[in-house]
């Protein structure tokens, strides 16, 4: 097997690791990025407002600015998904679902957020087939359809926006307590006539038999249940860290892998950044900010290694 | 060749992917745009019971998904 051997592992290819490899390659450092794709969470982002420097700008297209930006002779990027990380002497190593391995003296985890699912029954089943989690890819194929978007945060809001900009028939929003998005989004839906609030619900099953054909949901006050016919489902109700292929390092309750101030987590030499982080704020350019952070530490904790080496064969 | 028809979306990111690997492979293809052609939406659903873009069709046969190594087994 190949044993290439970098100075520096960085696990995913969104704002947090592309910036980390821009600045690790500037560094001089001999840097491998290993993702399973380029742009991670910002890829399914429309319309980005808030990152300095761009007054609008597309999601994707960012990412594609924030690629360019990572050429250098000492950067290579290899796609596959890592699934394991386990230390050998020195080094790290990491597994690839590929099954190839990549040798390292550091690593950087930023992996980001995956679409968080509602786990019930006929979720599963009819992945594709009425159940989705981007309404910004799959609204326009509901047009004149009936629709339930789960969740009340941002993201459901929008959902419930994208699916009245394809006219669809009807939108029903079910949040389990009440809606949490900003308010200015709330204002966009509250007078619509085709859009049914139900606060305080719960989604128990969904039904179909080749496709969806309705959803049963519970209220949480009485318990009652009832049936509602519709032809799809947005779930968008947040994220969980890609952080389960790591054992070794500490993690909050939700999974998000816990740093200090300098993004090192529990494990010296292996450090971590942007969403997959136990830091509150997830934003492009809070976790591009990380990335840079975790990149001047490991090369710092690189020079350190290695003057303590030095300092060991004298 | 079996003739390939991929339903998109402009602002579906596997969309994009997997029309760069189709135009990287040299393989020919014709695109419907489901949010600019409803006619073609309802198709892609009677089709192919499938309302998540995107899906390739190869003369009669279905890739759901971006899935690169299914689109080269059935192109052989």
């Amino acid at each position: 097997m190949d044993k290439t051997y970098y100075d520096l592992l960085i696990i995913g290819a969104g704002p947090a690791g592309m910036t980390a490899a821009v600045y690790t390659a500037r560094k001089g450092l001999r840097t491998l990025v290993v993702s399973k794709d380029i742009g991670g969470q910002v890829n399914w982002t429309t319309l980005v407002e808030n990152y300095m420097g761009f007054e609008k700008i597309e999601g994707p297209e960012l990412m594609r600015r924030f690629k360019e930006q990572m050429q250098s002779d000492h950067l290579f990027f290899i796609e596959d998904e890592v699934i394991g990380l386990r230390r050998d002497g020195e080094n790290f190593i990491l597994t690839g679902k590929t099954t190839r391995e990549y040798w390292g003296k550091t690593v950087i985890v930023a992996t980001g957020k995956r679409p968080r699912m509602l786990e019930i029954p006929g979720e599963e089943e009819f992945r594709g087939k009425g159940v989705s989690y981007c309404s910004t890819c799959d609204a326009p194929l509901f047009r004149d359809a009936s629709v339930v978007v789960v969740g009340g945060g941002n993201s459901g809001v929008q959902a419930v926006l994208n699916l009245l900009a394809i006219n669809a028939r009807e939108v029903y929003l079910i949040t389990d307590f009440q809606l949490t998005a900003d308010q200015v989004l709330i204002d966009r839906i509250k007078d619509e006539d085709k859009v049914k609030l139900y606060p305080d619900h719960l989604v128990t099953e969904i039904l179909g038999e080749t496709m969806v054909t309705g959803v049963k949901i519970k209220s949480r006050e009485t318990g009652e249940e009832q049936k509602i016919s519709v032809e799809g489902i947005f779930i968008q109700i947040g994220l969980e860290p890609n952080s389960e292929f790591i054992n070794e390092l500490k993690k909050n309750e939700r999974g998000e892998i816990v740093i200090d101030c300098h993004c090192r987590t529990n494990v010296p030499g292996v450090f971590a950044a942007g969403d997959v982080t136990h830091i509150p704020e997830k934003q492009i350019i809070v976790a591009s900010g990380e990335g840079a952070k975790a990149a001047l530490k490991a090369w710092e904790y690189l020079v350190n290694s290695r003057l303590a080496s030095d300092e060991q064969k004298k | 060749m079996a003739e390939v028809t991929v339903y998109t979306t402009p602002t579906c990111p596997w969309c994009n992917r997997l029309k760069d690997f189709l135009q990287e492979e040299g393989i020919a293809y014709n695109e419907v745009n489901v949010a600019e052609d409803p006619e073609g939406a309802k198709r892609m659903v009677k089709l192919t019971s499938q309302r998540s873009v995107p899906v390739t069709i190869i003369g009669e046969q279905i890739v759901i998904g971006y899935n690169p190594e299914g689109i080269k087994e059935l192109l052989g």
